[in-house]
């Protein structure tokens, strides 16, 4: 599917914020040794969603180019899995992580940069998520790092 | 929902209309009818007006602290119904989703700025005007005024008044576009949810005939009317005769300038909004894109972008997220549209895009929708180029330089709205400071005051003195008054 309108890239933003909210609550079940770090980031994706969307109504405006700033977005592009088996190792899930969060911020940096020239706090607070996004990938891939 | 009728807000109260004659309101982009709409008579006009004047000594004497917290409540009360206002919006006019949220941000900000009336409506004064003598001036209400709302932005408009109206001690009517009237009735549940006293608000639907009970009433004090002209002209004329005050925002056919200096990948977006938004039904869409120039590779270039750009907009029911046009507002509408674009065709205008074949997204009737139109070589004489189509079609045209290009735009009547796309600041300046419009644009598609800016045009696309919105507002919807004073 296409995103080219905000509403739609903010419906996707939190689509993907649940998503991977629902996965890292799994996660926390599962491995209690690190719970804490994946309820983090359930925390966060929440926050993330209050903060997009702050955004985009606090903005969005009759003048402002919101149905034609986001050209070339695709979904397929930033889908990802977020279920895993019951026999999967920690090492398995950080990976599976690992590459959700690269969808992730991939999509955030995306968007970001595709409506920078158009909608002012929109892409600035994308563009915030991303760089979150980026820490966070450094922080699964330290913990792998660490079991391995 | 079909069965529903709508009713009138009068005195605090929803009450049924006493009239037989009802109008249908439908759902353009799906062709559903939503609820019927009465034509109020004049005895229903009549007791709204002596509501908002019994109301009016009280709601005046109210402190414009408190008038403002009224007006906070009902800016809290907007923000967590803004999705539903939303939607109702869409469904009602056929927006897309994200226009209809714009429309109501704009519709809050406006009562966003009315909050601030204690600081406002300040009057001032002046020490010793004379030896031991002071004067000063301050700022009082007039009374009742009365709104004619358009179908185009069915919550915005009213709003660009009504808090004004209110903060500043007045009591309001407002009639809605009978054809998207059911944005106004949520509206008005919140005012009266926000513990705005009975009569200072009120509500009354119809069409012409209830427009023309309010313009003839002699206890309106004044009228603000967003509509064509030639409507705008009538009311001027009438508000003139009856010594009401008026605010007309009337027709448009605005001129967007493209130098070929553009950051062209930055405007186009910006382009396409300007014409297509809104399904192009708004005053300060873009008309005529004037390509500024020799060059016939820029002109070349620009055509080509322009017109791809243009054919790739999804065209849908607005609550699908991913539509970037919507119908047009009624069938009838739609078939004023394509008389448009026949006459530019026999006027000799190259058509690039014709938006009468449809590509539709979803599985939606056909009834209301036309894709965007494109025509080339159009000129500022032809018909397409010089009356206002209120629709989805572009003109593409040219000029040798921006004097010829100031001279097009002015030898049209209208004066609402004009930009320029250029990095050339000594070109924007000129452009800003010789072109006659009320609006203009550098590098904007939609040149659209915050509330906290005037908002009208000049030439035939307004009729008044003072504008719509801001400070403009807070003089329109006030009387001066000069206190000079002695004491022995």
């Amino acid at each position: 599917m296409q995103l080219n309108t905000a509403s739609a890239v903010i419906r996707f933003a939190t689509e993907v914020e649940e998503k991977s909210a629902k996965f890292y609550d799994d996660c926390a079940k599962r491995h209690r040794e690190i719970a804490e770090t994946f309820l983090s980031f359930v925390r966060e994706n929440k926050k993330n969603v209050t903060f997009v969307k702050r955004a985009y109504y606090g903005v969005i405006s009759d003048a402002l180019e919101a149905c034609f700033s986001f050209e070339g977005l695709k979904t397929d592009e930033f889908l990802f899995k977020a279920e895993f088996d019951e026999k999967a190792h920690l090492s398995d899930i950080l990976e599976m992580s690992l590459q959700m969060e690269d969808k992730i911020q991939k999509f955030y940096q995306k968007a970001g940069e595709s409506s920078e020239k158009l909608l002012a706090d929109v892409p600035r607070a994308l563009k915030k998520i991303a760089d979150k996004r980026k820490e966070r990938k450094n922080e699964l891939a330290s913990l792998l790092d660490e079991i391995r | 929902m079909g069965s529903e009728r709508l009713k009138n807000f009068i005195n605090g109260e929803w009450v049924d209309s006493e009239s037989t004659e009802y109008g249908e309101v439908r759902n353009p982009a799906r062709d559903t009818l939503l609820c019927h709409v009465p034509m109020s008579t004049k005895a229903e006009v009549d007791r709204a007006v002596q509501a908002a004047k019994n109301a009016f000594p009280e709601w005046r004497n109210t402190p414009p602290v408190s008038r403002a917290r009224c007006l906070h409540r009902l800016r809290e009360l907007l923000e967590e119904n803004f999705d539903e206002l939303s939607r109702v919006q869409t469904t009602e006019h056929g927006k897309t989703i994200d226009e209809s949220r714009g429309e109501t941000r704009r519709g809050i900000e406006m009562v966003e700025v009315a909050t601030g009336i204690p600081s406002l409506m300040l009057g001032y004064n002046l020490e010793d005007i004379a030896t031991d003598i002071d004067e000063y001036c301050i700022y009082q209400p007039l009374g009742v005024f009365g709104h004619l709302a358009p179908f185009n932005f069915p919550f915005m408009v009213p709003l660009w008044y009504l808090p004004f109206a209110i903060a500043t001690g007045n009591t309001f009517i407002t009639k809605p576009s009978p054809r998207d009237p059911m944005s106004q009735v949520e509206l008005f549940k919140l005012l009266d949810d926000a513990g705005i006293p009975p009569g200072v608000v009120n509500l009354v639907h119809g069409a012409a005939d209830v427009a023309n009970y309010l313009l003839d009433h002699p206890d309106i004090k004044g009228i603000t009317f967003v509509g064509s002209t030639a409507v705008g002209k009538l009311i001027y004329k009438k508000c003139g005769e009856t010594g009401k005050r008026v605010i007309a925002q009337c027709g448009a056919k605005n001129y967007l300038v493209i130098l070929p200096d553009v950051d062209l990948d930055s405007a186009i977006p910006s382009l396409m909004t300007s014409f297509f938004g809104n399904t192009g039904q708004r005053c300060l869409s873009g008309a005529n894109a004037v390509v500024v120039g020799d060059s016939d590779t820029f002109y070349k270039r620009f055509v080509d972008e322009f017109v791809e750009a243009a054919s790739k907009i999804r065209v849908g029911d607005g609550l699908d997220e991913t539509v970037q046009m919507g119908p047009l507002q009624t069938l009838e509408s739609k078939k004023r549209v394509i008389g448009f674009i026949e006459k530019g065709i026999e006027a000799g205008a190259e058509l690039l895009l014709d938006g009468r074949e449809l590509n539709l997204v979803g599985d939606v009737p056909e009834t209301c929708f036309l894709n965007p139109t494109v025509f080339g070589n159009v000129t500022p004489s032809m018909t397409i180029g010089k009356e206002e189509i209120f629709g989805p079609v572009a003109n593409i045209m040219r000029a040798g330089d921006l004097e010829e290009t100031i001279e097009m735009i002015h030898s049209n009547p209208y004066g609402n709205a004009a930009s320029i796309y250029t990095s050339s600041g000594k070109l924007a300046r000129k452009f800003q400071h010789d072109v006659m419009c009320g609006n203009i644009g550098v590098n904007i598609g939609i040149v659209a005051p915050m509330a906290f800016f005037p908002f009208g045009g000049m030439k035939d696309s307004f009729f008044g003195t003072l504008h719509g919105q801001g400070r403009d507002a807070i003089r329109f919807f006030t009387e001066s008054k000069v206190v000079i004073q002695r004491w022995f």
